[in-house]
């Protein structure tokens, strides 16, 4: 139907201003329900900022409940967490038998545990996207997946176990084929996602990452010999405090100063891993792009702290507006749609939400 | 005058613009034109998608992604008819944002509060036997520590049977410095021997068991531990963190409230016993003096930091003493210093 111009298939048009009211009331709710609220809390702010995001030529809307998310919690507790606590008691006990075979049998059942939880993981992460498609519309279709996830899980399983097995090094691997698994198993409206991303321009930034400790732990100590080789003594005055003094502050510089360092560079390995992967995801005809570098994150990241520091914390009731509005500012579309083909979902729309994903507490997308 | 709306089927991604005309009976509409499947649709199936106010968005009841939008402020007659958007929740709404937040904010104090009321309810749950098995286990673990000898034996229990009539209390002295007196679960009472070489009469040990006796009556231990630990122990989990759970007792700050109700009991029993509370009120300024002089710290402050002594404490002890009453001391000498010598004769000393 239409061909877009390259810019501005996305638009955010909210205002803070707007979405104040909507945090405020919703921090005052969840504070008097002892956090129960949330659950509709995050709906509204979702509906809000759904509601102020076009995309073409239409608004997005959001459909998800308050109750949905708390049954998803409810079922959660019940299915999971009651089972793994009772599992949990049962390691103890055999631990403290004190007999070799007991000691054993708590050592695999805590091992197994640690398995399916980590797959636990993994499934929610697909769970909460399927979940969120499903209750997303535009021109009143809305999207979905007909995979229950739990292939994804086992996945994510053994891909991260491998990533990490490899000294961590095929972790940007493990990321972008878990990011190309579950986005093609999900769909919007009769189109299909179809993510073909590959690491190949990662690594380089990644073992940047990768090696900066390395080369600082290296060059400690090249700097150490050195200093011994040339016979450099510190001078110290007698019965002076100063030394372990300058020494504690020198350590805690050069400590955040690696801090500082170290994210920024895993900064900027995730902007560009985002890049990539929002860049190789297609939906019909349409093709995606995201715009943030490195530089745009840490602008965000940085007023992010600051807007929660100056607050005194009552600011992080705005940062999931940020995101969502960072999000959507960088995020582009090209090609075009054919509305007449535009037929509503077969997906089937999961019952309950985002359960799992909200309990294991992981990020979007 | 004719309402066009915008209209997406559900089916189809594709936007109509129909007229939205009401039937004869204002209960129902039609849509007409633009390829619209004409309905009719009831007004009372239609449900709110807008986010507030001035969005006009409305769903039909069991057709997920049919929608109607007004472009501008419907007339009258349909707008009555047309449902309220919601705002915060259907509950919430309906009584008001502030009204809500009111009731809910009390029933959150009162949550709260029973929630902190819950251990002590708990506590008083737990079966007898499971308590005793729990201290026994507890105590077990001080074994080797523990001081034994004919007749000071017999003075503890001498001294026990005194302060207290039934017979489910189990008093131990465990050879060790530390001036302090535990009360674990089940009635297990383990005085420290550095308290008993520290005291002057035979009077203020009374004192300090007495006020254990007291956290024993009122199961103090029990809830301490359900406090600290919560579901977990009551699980049955608690064979594993036997070390845990004794190291939580001995560190154990109670409240206020059940300091002042084991002072009340020992008070009492004291009274009953006729012993004289004058020499615990004189340990309590001693220990608080002695907390004061250098080196002494590490003796003093195992009973300080989990028995916080306040001049209302010793008030208590003090202002109970009846004048001219004929106390009696709480236990002969020689029975004192059978008690003296239980853990041998070099006495304990911080190393």
């Amino acid at each position: 139907m239409q061909e877009q111009a390259e810019r501005g298939a996305f638009e955010f048009y909210g205002s803070w201003r707007e979405y104040a009211p909507i945090a405020f009331t919703n921090l005052l709710l969840t504070i008097v329900t002892l956090g129960i609220y949330n659950f509709w809390g995050r709906t509204r702010t979702r509906r809000y900022l759904w509601s102020q995001t076009r995309f073409i030529d239409d608004r997005l809307e959001w459909t998800g409940t308050g109750r949905e998310l708390l049954l998803g919690y409810i079922v959660v507790m019940v299915l999971v967490f009651v089972p793994v606590a009772g599992l949990n008691l049962l390691v103890g006990a055999l631990a403290m038998r004190g007999t070799p075979e007991g000691a054993a049998a708590a050592g695999l059942l805590f091992f197994g545990l640690y398995l399916f939880l980590f797959m636990l993981g993994g499934l929610a992460i697909f769970r909460a996207l399927r979940y969120r498609l499903s209750r997303t519309y535009w021109h009143g279709i809305r999207g979905g997946s007909d995979d229950q996830g739990f292939r994804y899980g086992l996945s994510y399983l053994w891909r991260m176990m491998l990533g990490s097995a490899a000294f961590g090094l095929l972790v940007p691997w493990a990321l972008v084929t878990l990011w190309n698994e579950r986005w093609n198993a999900m769909s919007f409206g009769p189109y299909p996602f179809r993510s073909g991303a590959s690491s190949d321009g990662l690594m380089r930034r990644y073992l940047l990452f990768y090696l900066l400790p390395v080369a600082l732990v290296i060059g400690g100590i090249v700097a150490v010999a050195l200093s011994l080789w040339f016979g450099v003594t510190p001078q110290m005055a007698p019965g002076s405090v100063a030394p372990p003094l300058f020494l504690i502050v020198g350590f805690f510089v050069f400590y955040l100063l690696f801090l500082a360092l170290f994210g920024l560079i895993s900064l900027s390995f995730y902007a560009a891993y985002f890049r990539q992967a929002i860049g190789a995801l297609t939906l019909g005809h349409l093709e995606f792009e995201f715009t943030a570098r490195t530089k745009d994150w840490l602008t965000l990241m940085l007023g992010t702290i600051a807007l929660v520091v100056c607050t005194l914390g009552i600011g992080s009731i705005f940062i999931g507006y940020r995101n969502w509005a960072f999000f959507i500012r960088h995020l582009r579309a090209y090609g075009s749609l054919d509305l007449d083909q535009f037929t509503q979902s077969t997906t089937r729309a999961p019952g309950q939400g985002e359960g799992l994903f909200d309990s294991l507490d992981m990020g979007a997308f | 005058m004719e309402t066009r709306v915008w209209h997406y089927d559900g089916r189809s991604g594709e936007r109509r613009m129909p007229a939205l005309v009401p039937t004869s009976d204002e209960r129902r509409f039609t849509l007409q034109g633009d390829g619209a499947d004409p309905g009719p649709y009831a007004f009372a199936d239609l449900e709110p998608h807008g986010t507030s106010h001035h969005e006009r968005a409305f769903g039909l009841k069991g057709r997920p992604g049919w929608r109607i939008t007004f472009l501008e402020f419907p007339p009258s007659e349909i707008a009555v008819q047309l449902p309220k958007p919601a705002r915060y929740g259907a509950w919430i709404d309906r009584f008001g944002l502030w009204r809500s937040a009111g009731v809910l904010a009390v029933l959150a104090v009162l949550v709260v509060a029973f929630t902190l009321k819950l251990p002590p309810l708990l506590a008083r749950l737990v079966p007898q036997s499971v308590e005793q098995r729990m201290g026994r286990l507890i105590v077990g673990n001080l074994g080797t520590y523990a001081c034994s000898s004919p007749g000071g034996n017999a003075a503890l229990k001498e001294l026990g049977a005194r302060l207290r009539q039934d017979g489910d209390v189990t008093i131990r002295v465990v050879h060790a410095p530390m001036i302090n007196a535990v009360a674990f679960p089940g009635g297990q009472v383990v005085l420290f021997d550095g308290l008993i070489q520290n005291a002057r009469s035979p009077d203020e040990v009374a004192g300090v068991l007495a006020h254990e006796l007291g956290h024993v009556a009122h199961r103090d231990g029990m809830e301490a531990l359900i406090r600290q630990y919560g579901l977990r122990l009551l699980l049955g989990g608690f064979d594993g963190n036997i070390s845990g759970y004794g190291n939580a007792l001995l560190n154990a700050r109670y409240s206020r409230k059940a300091e002042a109700g084991a002072d009340g009991y020992a008070i009492g029993r004291l009274q009953a016993a006729n012993i004289s509370p004058l020499p615990t009120a004189g340990l309590f300024a001693r220990l608080a003096k002695q907390d004061e002089e250098p080196g002494n710290a590490a003796v003093v402050m195992t009973y300080l930091s989990s028995h916080p002594l306040s001049t209302s404490r010793e008030q208590a002890f003090r202002t109970s003493a009846k004048p001219g009453a004929a106390y009696a001391p709480a236990l002969s000498p020689d029975q004192w210093q059978a008690l003296r010598a239980m853990c041998g004769d070099r006495p304990a000393t911080a190393s």
